[in-house]
């Protein structure tokens, strides 16, 4: 079972928040194993089997289960950091070398895709497609798990 | 820009009184400021270029070869402005009262103490008539109630200290002002150098560098009658005071930011820490940081990484930020 946490924090202003994936749907349909999707309420289904709003325990335990995970630059990432489970994060315009941990495989397209200023409010960071792997890429790390 | 000056001057009420001693006394230093920067905080600020004074005072700076800037400040106070001064990317920020005349030597003395692990140094402020000469005073935080102030009296040999006021050179970018502090900034530069001297730099009070203070009953914070205000800072004061043996830890932020936190909190030393996901890094409030501090801003950590220019991982960003 594969895990994924498609989706950072909402910005304050309501908006898309610039660091989610755009191909979580090819990526999915590439993907030949059962998938759980993980995030809080609200958030738009991908898969079937959704677990929103799990207490952080909760996630621990589901973290413990999964063969490994794929997912944005979010609290997720640290978290599963954290417990010392090894995963896949998708980076577009933020920076894997201020908020990536090594021990994750850190998929990023070009560090000429950085957003200029990476302690601003992400809410001023544009709203970008071309800045991300192919979905492909991201199969081909998962896999090397 | 090592070990370049600039000399900060933040001014309100005295523009045709003491002001344009300061600048002066400035302008006449041996070793030269590489720059004079000029925060005008006055209710009713005036362009100056035209008066007689200034403009001749303008041009003895060009003259000189001496940059120098005149900013209309946000009247938030002193404070708000020594902190731009300090966040400027000078590696060394001289400030100098509107109503101080430095002694032409000040500059080159305070500069030669300097070396790495020097945070702040000041030389004698004195205010004409002399009151407080030969009280012995350890310039120690403890004896902050019941001593006077180390620079108020003729000082005669170097001195390590806790904390200074009013005129000193300090290391630029090392720690904030706490903008907490209404706008009379009551206690800020002795917050400022303690905070220096937490952070591990030395804090020295040195001979042979006097600074004429020309006390006047208006302008400056004299200009501020509102007893609340001044209550309201030492209040902030006591509470710093009160956590001084700690390692204050503020984390007003995400998720990912305490979990990354979380590896780092073992290295700290004797930490109190203030979080909002106290079920990641246990803590108490952040109403009750800012309650206790007044302004939070200074344990911003984006912040910091952004001041410093950051390349490194968010983890040794709050390892320079907390551990000493």
């Amino acid at each position: 079972m594969i895990i994924i946490s498609p989706y950072a924090k909402a910005l304050p202003n309501g908006g898309v928040n610039p660091k989610n994936y755009p191909f979580w749907s090819e990526l999915i349909s590439m993907i030949s194993e059962p998938i759980v999707q993980v995030g809080v309420h609200g958030e738009q289904p991908l898969v079937d089997d959704l677990r929103f709003g799990l207490s952080l325990p909760d996630l621990a335990v589901l973290i413990a289960q999964c063969r490994t995970w794929i997912s944005c630059d979010s609290f997720f990432q640290h978290y599963c950091w954290d417990l010392g489970k090894p995963g896949i994060v998708l980076w577009g315009q933020s920076d894997p070398n201020i908020y990536g941990h090594h021990s994750n495989i850190n998929l990023l397209k070009d560090r000429s895709y950085l957003y200029h200023n990476q302690f601003l409010s992400w809410d001023l960071m544009p709203l970008r497609t071309d800045c991300w792997v192919e979905p492909q890429t991201v199969l081909t790390a998962l896999q090397r798990f | 820009m090592q070990d370049k000056v600039l000399c900060s001057i933040s001014t309100r009420g005295r523009y045709f009184t003491t002001l344009p001693l300061a600048i002066s006394a400035v302008i006449q230093q041996t070793r030269p400021v590489d720059k004079l920067v000029i925060f005008d905080d006055n209710d009713d600020a005036q362009d100056l270029r035209s008066d007689p004074v200034y403009v001749q005072l303008f041009q003895m700076l060009e003259i000189k070869g001496i940059a120098w800037e005149w900013l209309w400040a946000d009247k938030k106070g002193q404070h708000h402005n020594h902190q731009s001064a300090n966040t400027m990317g000078w590696t060394w920020v001289w400030r100098v009262d509107d109503d101080n005349i430095p002694e032409p030597t000040v500059l080159e003395t305070l500069l030669a103490w300097t070396n790495d692990r020097v945070g702040a140094v000041g030389g004698a402020v004195l205010t004409p008539p002399l009151q407080f000469e030969n009280i012995k005073v350890t310039g120690s935080i403890d004896r902050i109630y019941d001593e006077p102030n180390i620079q108020w009296a003729t000082i005669t040999h170097c001195q390590s200290v806790d904390h200074l006021h009013c005129s000193f050179l300090y290391r630029a970018g090392q720690h904030d002002y706490n903008l907490g502090l209404s706008r009379v900034a009551h206690r800020e530069e002795t917050l400022f150098t303690y905070g220096l001297k937490q952070r591990g730099y030395e804090i020295l009070a040195v001979p042979d560098a006097v600074t004429w203070h020309l006390k006047s009953p208006s302008g400056g914070i004299r200009s501020e009658d509102n007893h609340e205000l001044y209550q309201q800072d030492e209040e902030i004061f006591r509470n710093t005071l009160y956590l001084r043996h700690h390692t204050i830890v503020v984390l007003n932020n995400g998720m990912g930011d305490h979990l990354v936190f979380k590896r780092v909190l073992p290295d700290i030393d004797n930490p109190v820490v203030f979080s909002c996901y106290p079920e990641i890094v246990p803590g108490r409030s952040i109403r009750e940081a800012k309650d206790l501090f007044g302004d939070i801003e200074q344990f911003n950590i984006y912040r910091k990484m952004d001041q410093w220019k950051w390349t490194a991982s968010l983890e040794d960003a709050y390892r320079k930020l907390y551990c000493r």
